[in-house]
């Protein structure tokens, strides 16, 4: 087809054109940068924590009254919980790995305290921490019983072993070799020394939007304060049926204290990445919204635009064009008014992705976003004039020869 | 009343010139009944248009009522047009959703008059035609001849000086439009003027002045029965 | 001649529905959009106490790492804020922090529960203008004497005794006795101004106590505890003596004279602490007022920043949707136009008649916005799980509900600027001859 005609046409209605097309250029940049936000979120969501996320819980117990003790309570709880039918393991931890509170500290390869210290999430824990948490120990070995100390006072860290994840080795040794990092020496709280026993696969910091998110040390201390978080992880598929009977439990053992926070890792996930889970919510929502508003602006001009023309059809259509000729004319047009939108548009996607870049923690887009959305909203444009250019198809000759 | 000297109208585009009027001349008086005969795209709604304050022209000059119309801006121009002039046109232009009150009310509004006057000459305009009994219905409920009747009304409510009728009984079968043109000739025994363009030669020849139009000039002009002799301008 | 152009418009809408639905809802979706975005940055970002924001002031002392560029600690080591405290140099001033106990209630069928309470002096109160339903704050005899003393949450009152006024009646938390001294209103300033480090959208504490009580005590801290150096030794004063920060500071200062004099005290203070071997970085203390303090942290979160630029986009969208739909609308109107200026109606009478005309659909665009904006920020809060209280403020705030239907309004007439000034430009004998 011909498609010099098609250009002339839309030269002199160069408005509504120009329209549309800008109109297709903001959704195009909108929803580009949306669903690369969304993608991003989504990385940043399913970044596996290294644990057995699905099979695990945690509790907090907070003790009261002046014969709490915590040391006999927390022992007590720990061999009742993994006597339990249906509980794996259990755990005394300090902090829920994104649950985002929990410590972290400086570690160096040397007794300096005024040298640059790399960051890590520490969790204190017990010797049961590996298997109560399902990590994939790939160099070393866990702790025993021995290793365990148990503290009354904040302070140094008393504990002489510490495992740690593979994103801390990779950045404090700078090698990617983990066995080579057994036995080796790291200094924490200035020159406090920490022997590397074991490397595990992953494990999330606290804090997923953090730079540390994969940087994580476990060290065998339990600190004795009357306040205590409880790891819990239950055979598949019992879950649900320990959490609802744990504090039950918990109570029958010792009933002076405050079971609070029964929450599974599941849950502890949802609750940090709410915000994260909203926003790709709402982007959604937005480019659905406006892929609405897009296709309900061309089949809007369009049907006004074939109305306008009606009578020029039909003499077409009386000069011998087929209707498949008229229906490739006006989706023709369509398709040269969306490919100068989209042309604008991956301009101003651009643009737009460089102000996120540089104004927002974000990475830089792939390339490939802007030709598929191109070719997307290419689709969505000739699907929504699909329509009325059906209807254009249907108008009669005779209109040519009559005048109203 | 009315005084066109050497008015020339040229739409020119791109690649054409078109002369719609050349130096055409005419005067008509007060309380004449002229038709304005002639082919297809000789210039007479052209005419009409530019007698109407619609259009502007290319070259000439232009007394309306005694006054030079040529450098009036848009506001004084729609004044003049609302307080002088009345149209009546071919395909009615009544408004599909105002109903026949409402249609008849748009060029009072214009003019901003009280509720109450609006009202009363509306009521007027529309008895007068015959219609005020149904001044609720919408256009569409009515036939082409009681259409033209309200357009008739709308054009009078305003007792404009004199009356410009684009081929008025155009839409219309023949009865309907003797009565139509038994209608406006009421109209000018009032004192109003009246133009009409018509291709209706019959119709044409119950007016007292006719002018043919061809290619933008004044070919002839007849006075059919018992007409004056027509001034001829200079 | 408005209410004639009114009633135009609506006549107009009526003959062209589908096309003037669609405008609407266009202007709708725009304008919903963005009102929401702007409640999110209104209530997050706004001003949480716009009467006497510019008088309260954040302490920041830079105790901070001398080794590394890390910006100044948020919070005071307890040296220094007690160093504050005592000396009491500003109109008023406060230290406060975060702690958890358990309450045991009187009333036996109330199992024991965990709270999250804070610890301030009694200028927290005045400063903050804190509503009280019973009762009051505490005087600062209290804080210096130690004084059992606890001031409630409305929803702690509720909890333990039902809502009824319960000064003056005995609580027993931490394993001792306390003195109901007062009972809050409902207060939850967004952003939570006074503890932004700590969530600053999270709900206000159930309780407060005198400062003091929290090292007394040893009571479990509940807020950020930062500690760039190790801690020498163990045990509460180990802590105590740390560069661990984990105390907020506030001061009200009336004018800028006592701002500047309070900053000198401060800037000797810490001179003569660097004398004593602490503060190795370089002097950088400062005093931000609450606006300040909230743009430092920046409380408004990237992710609403970032909604507020496509919903820039999504309006602007929606915006040129609704001037191509009524370019189609005005010019589809061609013959009436026409019929209207060879009527009479000169070209100013045509554009205030297309203005109101755009208007109309502007004003329904902003009521239906608005309904669609209520349920959007219903689902925002939904998604968001949080308490913010943006959907009440959307509900009852008439200035806001107003100043949207207006930039629905404008917004819409701005669009149509062109279509009409194509509409009054119309060469009405086009029109007039054939419809």
């Amino acid at each position: 087809m011909n498609t010099g005609p098609i250009i002339r046409a839309l030269m002199r209605n160069k408005l509504g054109a120009a329209l549309i097309a800008l109109q297709i250029a903001f959704t195009m940049t909108v929803i580009i940068n949306a669903i690369f936000i969304i993608n991003e979120r989504n990385r940043l969501m399913d970044q596996p924590s290294g644990m057995d996320d699905s099979n695990l819980f945690h509790v907090t117990v907070i003790g009261f009254g002046d014969d709490y003790d915590e040391e006999i309570v927390a022992r007590d709880d720990m061999e009742m919980l993994r006597r339990t039918p249906g509980i794996v393991n259990a755990s005394v931890v300090n902090a829920i790995p994104v649950s985002g509170s929990g410590s972290s500290t400086g570690v160096r390869l040397i007794p300096d305290p005024t040298s640059p210290a790399t960051g890590t999430a520490i969790y204190r824990s017990d010797e049961h921490i590996l298997d109560t948490m399902n990590l994939d120990l790939i160099a070393g070995e866990g702790f025993s019983e021995t290793d365990m100390r148990l503290r009354y006072e904040s302070g140094a860290t008393l504990a002489d072993k510490a495992v740690v994840s593979r994103a801390l080795v990779e950045e404090l040794f700078a090698t990617e070799d983990v066995d080579s990092v057994i036995g080796e020496t790291m200094f924490v709280d200035g020159d406090k020394q920490l022997q590397i026993v074991g490397v595990v696969e992953a494990l999330q910091a606290p804090w997923p939007t953090s730079t540390l998110v994969e940087r994580s040390t476990i060290v065998p201390e339990n600190f004795i304060d009357s306040f205590s978080r409880y790891m819990i992880r239950t055979e598949p598929g019992q879950l649900d049926r320990m959490m609802a009977e744990v504090e039950e439990l918990l109570v029958a053992n010792n009933s002076d204290r405050v079971i609070r926070q029964i929450r599974s890792m599941p849950e502890t996930r949802f609750e940090t990445y709410r915000v994260d889970s909203a926003l790709t919510t709402i982007l959604w929502v937005v480019v659905g919204t406006l892929v609405v508003i897009n296709s309900m602006g061309i089949v809007g001009l369009a049907v006004f635009s074939i109305n306008r023309r009606r009578k020029q059809i039909g003499t077409r259509r009386a000069l011998g064009a087929t209707r498949m000729a008229i229906l490739r004319h006006f989706l023709l047009e369509n398709f040269f008014i969306t490919t100068i939108g989209v042309s604008i548009g991956a301009l101003l996607t651009l643009g737009l992705s460089i102000v996120l870049t540089t104004n927002f923690n974000m990475p830089t887009m792939a390339w490939y976003y802007t030709p598929i959305g191109a070719f997307l909203l290419i689709l969505v444009g000739q699907l929504a004039a699909l329509g009325p250019s059906a209807k254009a198809t249907r108008v009669a000759p005779a209109t040519a020869t009559r005048s109203v | 009343m009315l005084q066109m000297t050497q008015i020339s109208k040229v739409f020119r585009t791109d690649l054409v010139e078109t002369h719609a009027l050349r130096e055409f001349s005419l005067q008509v008086d007060e309380g004449e009944f002229v038709t304005i005969t002639g082919p297809s795209g000789c210039g007479k709604t052209t005419f009409l248009n530019i007698a109407g304050l619609l259009e502007t022209f290319t070259a000439g000059n232009y007394l309306l009522d005694g006054a030079d119309v040529s450098k009036l801006g848009d506001y004084q121009r729609a004044r003049l047009r609302n307080e002088k002039i009345g149209f009546i046109f071919q395909s009615f232009n009544l408004m599909p959703d105002l109903n026949l009150f409402d249609n008849v009310d748009v060029p009072l509004r214009y003019r901003g008059m009280k509720a109450a006057e609006r009202r009363e000459r509306i009521d007027a305009a529309l008895d007068s035609v015959g219609l005020l009994s149904r001044k609720k219905h919408i256009p569409s409920q009515l036939s082409g001849g009681q259409q033209q009747r309200v357009a008739i009304a709308r054009a009078l409510v305003g007792e404009p000086r004199f009356l410009l009728a684009d081929e008025p009984t155009g839409n219309l079968d023949s009865n309907t439009a003797m009565g139509v043109m038994e209608l406006l000739q009421e109209i000018n025994s009032t004192g109003t003027t009246i133009i009409m363009v018509t291709h209706d030669t019959e119709l044409a020849q119950k007016s007292r002045r006719n002018i043919h139009i061809l290619d933008g000039r004044i070919a002839e002009e007849g006075a059919s029965t018992s007409a004056e002799p027509a001034a001829v301008p200079a | 001649m408005f209410l004639y152009y009114l009633r135009l418009s609506a006549l107009s809408y009526r003959r062209n529905p589908i096309l003037s639905t669609l405008m609407v809802l266009a202007v709708a979706i725009g304008i919903s959009a963005y009102m929401i975005v702007f409640t999110l940055n209104y209530t997050m970002g706004g001003d949480p106490i716009p009467h006497k924001s510019g008088q309260l002031f954040h302490v920041q002392l830079d105790s901070g790492n001398p080794n590394t560029e890390a910006d100044p600690p948020v919070q005071l080591t307890y040296i220094d804020a007690m160093h504050l405290q005592e000396t009491s140099r500003a109109f008023r001033q406060t230290a406060t922090s975060k702690f958890s106990s358990i309450v045991e209630p009187a009333n036996p069928e109330i199992r024991p529960f965990s709270v999250i309470g804070r610890g301030a002096y009694a200028d927290f109160f005045s400063m903050f203008d804190v509503p009280f339903q019973y009762g009051s704050g505490w005087d600062s005899a209290a804080d210096r004497d130690l004084q059992q003393v606890v001031v409630l949450s409305a929803e702690l009152n509720e909890r333990l005794y039902g809502g009824a006024d319960s000064v003056g009646e005995t609580l027993e938390f931490d394993g001792d006795f306390w003195r109901v001294v007062g009972v809050m209103q409902e207060w939850n300033p967004v952003p939570k101004f006074y503890d932004i480090n700590n969530g600053p959208f999270d709900n206000g504490e159930e309780m407060y106590i005198p400062w003091r009580h929290l090292v007394a005590r040893d009571l479990p801290r509940a807020g950020n505890t930062n500690c760039w150096k190790s801690i020498e030794g163990t045990g509460l004063e180990a802590f105590l003596n740390s560069e661990c920060v984990w105390i907020q500071y506030w001061v009200e200062l009336r004018n800028a004279d006592e701002e500047a004099d309070y900053l000198a005290y401060l800037n000797n203070y810490v001179s003569e602490q660097k004398a004593l071997g602490r503060f190795e970085r370089p002097m950088n203390n400062a005093l931000f007022d609450v606006n300040e303090w909230l743009v430092k942290e920046e409380v408004l979160p990237e992710e609403t920043r970032i909604l507020s630029m496509l919903a820039a986009m999504l309006l602007a969208v929606c915006l040129l949707n609704t001037i191509g739909l009524l370019l189609a609308k005005f010019l589809g109107k061609s013959a009436e136009i026409g019929v209207r200026q060879a009527l009479g109606a000169h070209k100013g009478s045509l554009f205030i008649q297309h203005v109101i005309e755009a208007g109309f659909i502007g004003l329904l665009g902003g009521l239906l916005g608005l309904v669609l904006a209520g349920y959007g920020l219903e689902g925002v809060k939904l998604l968001l799980g949080n308490e913010l209280m943006v959907t009440d403020w959307i509900r009852l705030n008439v200035p806001v509900v107003i100043i949207t239907i207006l930039l629905a309004i404008v917004a819409t007439i701005v669009a149509g600027l062109y279509p009409i000034w194509r509409a009054c430009n119309i060469n009405p004998a086009m029109h007039l001859k054939t419809q």
